[in-house]
């Protein structure tokens, strides 16, 4: 009789405190997976503003600075710079922006006013002014970035590099 | 399998007798109810671990970062407000737990010769989960947590000739900062578990070295007679009391909605800090000893407290554990704790009945939710306190207060030379200044208009009329409107007022666009410009005493005033976060002038 009481106390002791365990433990484990459920770093803008068209020269490429604002869990960072690009306006107005970094090993590309050329000085690679390879070990043209205009003002998808 | 491995585990580690020892240690008496506050506090204690240490993956001691932290766990994760709010309440939890197990006890006599460590090392343990109280309460860096600490501080600083060497340690400087938070952090979370793990260890197995002390009324036969295995009895009993504690913490918690985070800490606001609840009484009896005697509050009256605590097991000699031969001890212990309860009650009540800390209360409320909206922002690196720098009726509060308060009573509070700000700018405020304009409340004496000799439902047409040139009027009513437009421009005023005209000049003020930013910028700027007051103005103007800035935060905060008006400004009006993925379903345009209302009757 005692004994039988026991076994069915022990029975109930495992569920009761398998319970108990459970009741805890899901919200623990709720809350440590917070970091897969939502996203606690990222940049704050897609399309990243950087400057008037206006001061963009027809045909000329001129190099700008890209600054945006990270959010970090709970800070965000303004006026990071991410980085710069080259931006060339078409006449009709449109623009390409290229990545200052090289396709070959991503070196900073300068533009050369003389020769109207995009010169890697790394390793000799040569871009035309719409990116194209010209020479040079580089296996891709410049990378580019989506843009759009708005209210004048130019946007950089920095996000999506292609 | 799982046999093999437990037999290969056991053969090297011993654990089967181990558990045995741990498992089968014989209740005598049998199993009691009266036994599971013991294991009810270790149960407890261990919620608080695991809570805290999860907790822990999301904190960040710095002054500069912990609110923001304390703010993303309980506004940002899933379930970090239910697991702050357990850790929170829980902490309430034990300390109830700890006086319940303390007075059981104390009626069993379980302090008693040979169990006097038990006894004393169960004091060290009270002493430490106070620590965690006091150590824990600062940690969120909110008001509320930061101004109640530097009471406890102030007080450690009063001990005779260590007290202030003692304070900058625990502060870590001179003043509060970054080293009072690593430092309060490493107590909560290093030095005091270490103590209180160390401590329980010795509490426990102690306990199990003399086993437990029965009631006084079981005789020696039946105490051989009844033994009752720890594993199960005892222990199902335990395990049915540590699912009551939890179901009632968690139902707390869903209750009060989580454990309160107030806005970020603000040296310099005069916050009157009240601690936790289980400090309450200390903090009452300071109130009574002031001046030379602030040290029997703060040190003497606590320090007698605990010593008798620690010397009761060698005074009290009576062989018998039945509390009447123990009277004396009784009548002690009872005194102590019926003057702490009688404390902590004065201590409610009077603050229950405090116009001030109830206003305070309700603006810490505001404060908060405020604080959430902007925070969802972002924190700038500068800390918690920045989301208010760019708030513009943070600013203009202030403004408001060290400007304009001293002649414009706002909830009353402040002088009486000017209006009452009060609902400034509300259809009830305008009806009033209507009726009787010569009202203390809006020009007294000084008024030169004469009451509006009109039925009071025109009175509140035309309030509603002329409000509405404002354009944030909140559910503006047609019809009145129009009628109350009619009145207006056919009626007495417009022979005083001029309106429809921004720029044109009568003997009273210009009443076109009343009341809207630009009207009460230019308004402060010039009262006494001819389309205001002109000769009569008495009010000083504020042209080049503001910059841009300024005035406007203060236009918006007086129209934040009313709660007829929406108040449309950039900051407080959430943008939408561009980045959808990451838009909590929390963040939509909330407008301040409305959620203040929510919180404000959630609160009564
Ligand atoms: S990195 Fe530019 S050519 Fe090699």
């Amino acid at each position: 009789m005692e004994k039988s009481r026991r076994s069915f106390l022990k029975i109930i002791s495992h569920i009761l405190g398998g319970t108990l365990a459970a009741g805890i433990l899901a919200p623990i484990i709720g809350l440590i997976i917070h970091p897969w459920l939502k996203e606690t770093i990222y940049g704050t803008e897609d399309f990243i503003g950087i400057g008037n068209l206006d001061d963009f020269p027809v045909g000329i490429p001129k190099k700008m600075t890209v600054t945006s604002s990270k959010m970090d869990a709970w800070n965000i960072f303004e006026g990071l710079v991410m980085g710069s690009v080259w931006v060339i306006r078409q006449k009709d107005n449109s623009l390409k922006v290229f990545s200052t970094n090289c396709p070959h090993l991503g070196c900073g590309i300068d533009w050369g006013n003389d020769v109207n050329k995009f010169l890697c000085p790394c390793h000799e690679g040569v871009f035309d002014v719409n990116g194209k390879v010209i020479s040079g070990p580089a296996p891709r043209d410049m990378y580019s970035y989506q843009t759009k205009v708005e209210n004048n003002t130019v946007f950089v998808n920095y996000k999506n590099i292609t | 399998m799982a046999n093999k491995f437990y037999e290969w585990i056991d053969n090297r580690t011993g654990l089967n007798t181990f558990l045995k020892i741990a498992l089968d240690e014989p209740v005598h008496g049998g199993a009691r109810w009266a036994y599971v506050f013991g294991s009810g506090l270790i149960f407890l204690f261990i919620l608080q671990a695991i809570t805290g240490i999860v907790m822990a993956c999301f904190y960040s001691p710095s002054s500069t970062t912990a609110w923001g932290s304390v703010y993303y766990i309980q506004e940002q994760t899933s379930f970090g407000w239910f697991i702050r709010g357990l850790h929170h309440f829980g902490s309430s939890a034990m300390i109830i737990l700890a006086i319940v197990h303390f007075f059981q006890v104390f009626i069993y006599g379980a302090y008693k010769k040979p169990r006097e460590l038990n006894w004393i090392t169960g004091v060290f343990l009270l002493i430490f989960l106070m620590g965690f109280g006091l150590t824990g309460y600062l940690l969120p860096w909110d008001q509320k947590g930061y101004w109640a600490t530097q009471v406890a501080t102030n007080i450690i600083g009063t001990i005779p000739v260590i007290g202030d060497y003692v304070k900058v340690l625990h502060q870590g400087g001179s003043d509060y900062g970054n080293f009072t938070l690593t430092r309060f952090f490493t107590l909560h979370v290093f030095i005091l578990p270490l103590s209180l793990v160390t401590f329980l260890f010795i509490h426990v197995a102690l306990f199990r070295k003399h086993g437990v002390t029965p009631h006084w009324k079981i005789s020696e036969k039946l105490l051989k007679e009844r033994v009752d295995p720890f594993w199960p009895d005892q222990v199902f009993k335990d395990i049915v009391f540590a699912m009551i504690i939890y179901a009632i913490l968690a139902g707390w918690v869903f209750w009060k909605g989580g454990a309160e985070l107030q806005a970020p800490a603000d040296p310099a606001s005069n916050y009157l800090a009240r601690p936790e609840w289980y400090f309450l009484f200390l903090f009452q009896l300071l109130k009574y000893c002031q001046g030379n005697l602030l040290i029997v509050g703060t040190v003497i009256i606590p320090m007698i407290g605990l010593i008798f605590l620690f010397v009761l097991p060698f005074i009290d000699r009576t062989s018998s554990n039945s509390p009447v031969r123990r009277i004396p001890f009784f009548a002690t212990i009872s005194t102590g704790m019926i003057g702490a309860i009688a404390l902590t009650v004065l201590a409610i009540h009077h603050d229950a009945h405090d116009v001030h800390i109830i206003h305070q209360r309700e603006d810490a409320e505001i404060q908060a939710a405020r604080a959430v909206i902007l925070a969802k922002k972002g924190i700038h690196p500068e800390g918690g306190m920045s989301i208010f720098l760019n708030d513009p009726v943070y600013l203009g509060e202030k403004i408001f207060k060290e400007n304009c308060n001293g002649c414009h009573k706002l909830n009353g509070v402040g002088g009486e030379n000017g209006p009452d700000f009060t609902n400034f700018g509300s259809r009830e405020w305008l009806f009033g200044l209507l009726k009787n304009p010569k009202d203390k409340k809006y020009f007294g004496d000084s008024g030169i208009m004469s009451p509006v000799k009109l039925p009071e439902e025109s009175l509140w047409d035309i309030s509603e009329f002329l409000l509405s040139q404002s354009g944030n009027l909140l559910n503006t009513n047609i019809d009145s409107l129009e009628r109350g437009k009619e009145l207006t421009l056919k009626g007495t005023c417009a022979i005083c007022h001029p309106i429809g005209d921004i720029n044109a000049k009568k003997v009273a003020p210009n009443l076109t666009d009343y009341l809207s930013e630009t009207w009460l910028k230019d308004f402060i700027k010039n009262p006494d410009d001819q389309k205001f007051y002109g000769t009569k103005n008495k009010m000083p103007g504020y042209e080049g005493k503001f910059n841009a800035n300024e005035l406007d935060s203060l236009v918006k905060y007086l129209l934040s005033l009313s709660k007829d008006r929406l108040l449309v400004s950039e900051c407080i009006r959430q943008e939408p976060v561009k980045n959808t993925n990451n838009v909590s379903p929390l963040t939509p345009n909330i407008y301040f002038g409305i959620l203040t209302e929510k919180y404000l009757l959630a609160s009564k």
